[in-house]
């Protein structure tokens, strides 16, 4: 069953080889084999999000994600998510509003703010919180969701979506 | 009159005495016990992988085989026994006919009768070349271990023992499996290893009054038809679409039970201590056996109700105004996805699931407070499992997702009550002194 693979994964835009065995964690890929580490490994159990990447534009956790899941599809990471334009405004409002404390959790946060704005560019209270699942040790949950609010607010005004 | 009605009723209870202390035959009567050859050992330790006896023989950090584990039965706790070769504690000192008997026919060698929570019942079909090979490795491959067993806790009048010996007379068909000449040699075998040594059915029956399986082979459409069992739902293994492996092929079902997962289904409750004591060990020919076996039997359509069909939908936050389903997003999107399609053979679907549409929901409802145990292929432990609820969702949180999920997708298990819910979460609190519900290993 380990499978050896030499597999072919396209990370933010860029396709690089890797030799893993199949189940490998996707984060361990990101992180270890290819030196990526603004995503961050959390709990290992797919339950705090701080290890977020889009796949396919689907916000998913690379700790419990098989790399060979992820082969032939796009997948974007923290450190190019401010060539996305929905990214680059999520950070920016998280300059604004000085979201991170700590900052261990903040690249997932950000992950699952810009998958959320690209799906639904004006969510409401209800629609932030079912799709901000993310926990934050410091408890920037306040400054999150009002940046996310702004975002929102902003879309509606220049209608960017 | 009056003489005849007392010889009758001397002859009965002559009978039943006779009937309940008989030691039964075993063709290993007059044997001795010569040195066993390295090969019959192997073959030994063979046997005992596709029997899982080390499943119930052993509990945790202790030495294989030295027994101990604890079983819930609805009449009184009963323990494991040692059954490594020891003398004093074990089973050192049985001959090959005395292990014969306690195997195959439930009676150990003081003439007590064994509680069927030992599935002797499926014993009883080993060929004797099995057990030959099984006492061997028991004898020869097992190290002794000094472990006194624990007395059950079965209250009087129900710890006399030998009201078994009728239970056994009833409830056994006797004599090891014989091939059936219209089916091929691959049918035979998968029904030996299903019937006999693999004992499925002693999950995957149901039970009747008696608590004996319904059925032991598959002359019954009762038999290996789905259970409920210590907290879980275990499914069943005939061509049912829905409840079943109807949806299977041949490959799926050596997938699982090789690998421990499949494009279906992933193990877990039960099913990891079987699969990883027992069916990942089996030869790829005794697996691709077991498969062609089962997908031979017939669906009950009666049972199995209407078949699914896929009803794709994906789960997007403009759904979040109903609990259900923002729960969905926030704790199983990430990793079940918002279509409920799971990632391949790694996360199993929620779309289809076998827990999402039986209308027993002990599964699902167990599995989300609980989560999934390791499963251990190969030697490497797995990097990621089902986590456990139990902390994080409330009884009202955990009945809305799963009624969201088992009535989406084209799931129709129905809604679950918050009663159930809470009702498990009891049952199987780790933290209460008095659990109900123990963990069949």
């Amino acid at each position: 069953m380990e499978l050896w693979n030499d597999m072919k994964l396209q990370i933010n835009q860029q396709t690089y080889d890797v030799d893993v065995a199949e189940d490998t964690p996707l984060l361990w890929v990101i992180r270890d084999n290819l030196g990526m580490t603004g995503t961050k490994y959390g709990c290992g159990l797919a339950q705090c999000g701080a290890c977020s990447v889009l796949i396919d534009g689907e916000v998913v956790r690379s700790c419990v994600m098989p790399a060979s899941y992820a082969e032939g599809k796009q997948i974007i990471t923290i450190e190019a998510i401010e060539q996305d334009d929905v990214g680059k405004r999520v950070v920016n409002a998280w300059v604004n509003h000085q979201v991170p404390q700590c900052g261990y959790c903040q690249s997932g946060q950000v992950m699952a703010a810009t998958a959320l704005l690209k799906a639904t560019p004006y969510p409401t209270h209800e629609e932030i919180s079912a799709a901000m699942g993310n926990l934050c040790r410091c408890g920037t949950y306040n400054a999150i969701e009002a940046a996310i609010d702004e975002l929102a607010k902003e879309a509606k005004v220049e209608g960017t979506a | 009159m009056k003489k005849l009605t007392l010889v009758v009723v001397i002859v009965i209870i002559v009978g039943a005495v006779w009937l309940s202390n008989r030691t039964p035959d075993s063709p290993f009567a007059a044997q001795s016990a010569a040195v066993p050859s390295a090969a019959l050992i192997q073959q030994g330790e063979y046997v005992a992988r596709l029997s899982d006896c080390v499943a119930c023989h052993t509990i945790p950090e202790q030495p294989a085989f030295s027994g101990g584990l604890k079983m819930a039965t609805p009449i009184g706790a009963i323990y494991s026994t040692n059954i490594t070769p020891d003398k004093q504690t074990g089973i050192g000192n049985y001959s090959l006919a005395d292990f014969d008997r306690v195997l195959r026919h439930g009676v150990a060698p003081d003439g007590h009768r064994l509680y069927p929570a030992m599935p002797y019942p499926s014993y009883a079909k080993l060929h004797d070349d099995d057990v030959k090979a099984l006492y061997a490795y028991f004898m020869h491959g097992v190290a002794p271990v000094a472990q006194v067993n624990h007395s059950s806790e079965i209250p009087w009048p129900l710890n006399m023992r030998w009201p078994l010996a009728f239970w056994s007379v009833l409830f056994t068909d006797g004599g090891s499996y014989q091939p059936q000449a219209d089916k091929d040699e691959k049918w035979n075998r998968g029904a030996y290893l299903v019937q006999g040594p693999g004992h499925c059915g002693s999950c995957h029956t149901p039970r009747g009054l008696a608590m004996q399986e319904k059925a032991l082979d598959e002359s019954s459409e009762q038999f290996l038809a789905g259970a409920l069992l210590d907290g879980w739902y275990a499914p069943s293994l005939r061509n049912d679409i829905n409840i079943g492996v109807g949806r299977w092929s041949d490959e799926d079902i050596y997938q699982f039970l090789k690998n421990g997962r499949n494009k279906h289904a992933v193990v877990y409750g039960s099913m990891t201590d079987a699969y990883n004591n027992s069916t990942q060990f089996m030869s790829d020919d005794d697996l691709y056996a077991i498969a062609h076996y089962l997908k031979s039997l017939p669906s009950n359509p009666q049972l199995d109700g209407k078949a699914w069909q896929h009803q794709p939908t994906t789960v997007s936050t403009e759904m979040a105004t109903q609990p259900g389903a923002h729960t969905y997003m926030t704790r199983c999107a990430a990793c079940h996805g918002s279509d409920g399609m799971g990632r391949e053979q790694w996360i199993p679907p929620l779309a289809g699931a076998t827990s999402m549409l039986t209308h027993h929901d002990a599964s699902a409802i167990n599995i989300t407070l609980n989560g999934s145990s390791r499963i251990v292929s190969q030697g490497v432990p797995d990097a990621y499992r089902m986590p456990p609820f139990r902390q994080q969702l409330s009884d009202q949180e955990i009945a809305d997702v799963l009624s969201f999920i088992r009535t989406t997708w084209g799931n129709h298990g129905g809604d679950v009550a918050v009663d159930e819910v809470q009702a498990m979460r009891h049952d199987t609190d780790p933290a209460s002194s008095d659990v109900i519900i123990l963990q069949m290993r």
